[in-house]
């Protein structure tokens, strides 16, 4: 097989296993709530949940579908199955994905990237699963132990860090873009009363639109 | 018993890790379907074995300072959600910000406030509601929309490989970009962290990995060090 006719078979298998599986979660993570409501006999109007949805769907129903498509390049077909069902897809599966990229020389629309990415961010849902099963087990014993600054520093700065680091090693490849890509949201977070839904597709649709300037005027070192 | 016991005694129980435990199996059992398509495509397009392991490795370590945070997020999440669901919010969609705001948003659709003496088990199945329909938005849209998102994405990059390349580079510096801006805005702790990580990354990978190769896998671990540091000893000196 060429590599066009294996990327397809990849893609092929890929949608076979994802979307079912998502789909699945999005019904079973319904268990639990039926299963309280059924034991204490303590199912809520229609009414209210109707409400608290309205209510959710308002802060975050522009996330459902603006995340996807933002992450989408970066993830590519695979990787935004296990991105979405695993969650934590900008602290730890993208930049685990663009690591594993660089340390195996990768190129990315190669079958070998695709490969690699999800072997990438399968290794970091185990290490996932390891952290908040063991948060589980042992979570209020650490907690007491460890000194406060570092509790602090992990829950309030590991996300910076970690966002930072991230951007840096973009940045490297395209840091004309880069300059713009942290400007623009920067700015209208500032000076503009947007939803946060709205910055990003502003942010990710603008950064685009310079990259396919830049890349037209022949700007960007390959 | 008061309602804050019944909640808690209902949030806890122990059947609810069986059934929490489901939909986490759901998300182990996709890992490891997709480690099986990917050893099979390793085969067939003749890649190097020792290519995948070392991704997965990568993987497995880069993701362990991030996981140290949400270790930590998620032991405070158990002591407002219960353990069960904490574990099930946090192993599969969801960041403990949003599942709290949906957790709360349920408890004002009561109108009532999370974890308060009103707070009844209606209520604590209104938060559970709220959660599990939520988190049913992202996974359902994924589950039924990706493979047009491909199609979308073949469209934008018209075939243009070089293009997809600079495509896929510059979507991720938006989506960072506007990930960076939010916690700049939070102050100068998180405004250092966020340049410290930034340019130790840009050293790290410019000159040290280069003399180094086998320091890349660490990089990234290393730069959020460092800039957890530079916070939190800002913190330590001015606040």
């Amino acid at each position: 097989m060429n590599e066009k006719e294996l990327m397809k078979q990849w893609k092929k298998d890929s949608i076979r296993i994802g979307s079912p599986t998502n789909i699945l979660a999005a019904l079973t993570a319904f268990l639990p709530v039926i299963w309280l409501c059924t034991t204490y006999h303590c199912w809520p109007p229609v009414s209210t949940i109707l409400t608290a949805w309205g209510m959710v769907a308002a802060s975050f129903g522009a996330f459902y579908f603006v995340e996807p498509i933002s992450y989408y390049a970066a993830l590519g077909m695979t990787g935004t199955y296990l991105g979405f069902l695993s969650g934590n897809i900008g602290n730890m599966r993208v930049p685990c994905a663009a690591l594993a990229l660089d340390v195996t020389k990768s190129e990315t629309g190669t079958i070998q990237a695709e490969v690699v990415s999800t072997m990438a961010i399968c290794g970091s849902i185990v290490t996932n699963l390891i952290g908040t099963t063991s948060a589980v087990i042992i979570g209020g014993a650490v907690l007491a132990m460890l000194p406060e600054f570092l509790v602090a520093g992990l829950t309030k700065y590991a996300s910076s860090a970690i966002f930072g680091a991230t951007f840096g090693n973009f940045a490297i490849k395209y840091p004309k873009i880069a300059v713009f890509a942290l400007l623009i949201p920067v700015v209208l977070k500032m000076f503009t009363g947007l939803p946060a839904a709205a910055v990003i597709v502003c942010t990710v649709f603008g950064t685009l639109l310079i990259a396919r300037v830049f890349y037209q005027k022949g700007m960007l070192a390959s | 018993m008061s309602n804050i016991e019944q909640v808690q005694q209902a949030s806890n129980s122990p059947i609810l890790w069986v059934l929490c435990g489901i939909t986490v199996f759901v998300s182990v059992l996709q890992t490891v379907l997709y480690m099986r398509q990917c050893s099979k495509m390793t085969k067939e397009a003749r890649i190097d074995p020792a290519i995948p392991k070392e991704a997965f490795r990568v993987g497995l370590i880069s993701a362990i300072g991030p996981a140290l945070g949400v270790f930590i997020v998620m032991v405070g999440l158990m002591a407002s959600i219960g353990g069960p669901m904490a574990w099930l919010r946090l192993s599969i969609i969801g960041a403990a910000a949003t599942e709290l705001s949906a957790a709360n948003i349920g408890a004002d659709a009561c109108g009532v406030a999370l974890g308060s003496e009103q707070y009844t088990l209606l209520c604590l199945a209104v938060s559970w509601f709220t959660m599990a329909l939520n988190g049913a938005g992202w996974l359902l849209f994924t589950g039924v929309a990706t493979p047009s998102l491909e199609s979308l994405r073949n469209k934008v990059s018209g075939g243009d490989m070089k293009w997809l390349v600079v495509l896929s580079g510059a979507c991720s510096l938006g989506i960072f970009g506007y990930l960076n801006a939010g916690e700049i805005l939070k102050g100068v702790g998180n405004t250092l962290a966020v340049l410290t990580g930034a340019v130790s990354m840009v050293i790290l990978v410019k000159t040290v990995c280069k003399k180094v190769p086998k320091l890349m896998e660490y990089s990234l671990g290393i730069a959020m060090i460092i800039g957890m540091i530079f916070a939190v000893g800002y913190d330590q000196l001015f606040m």
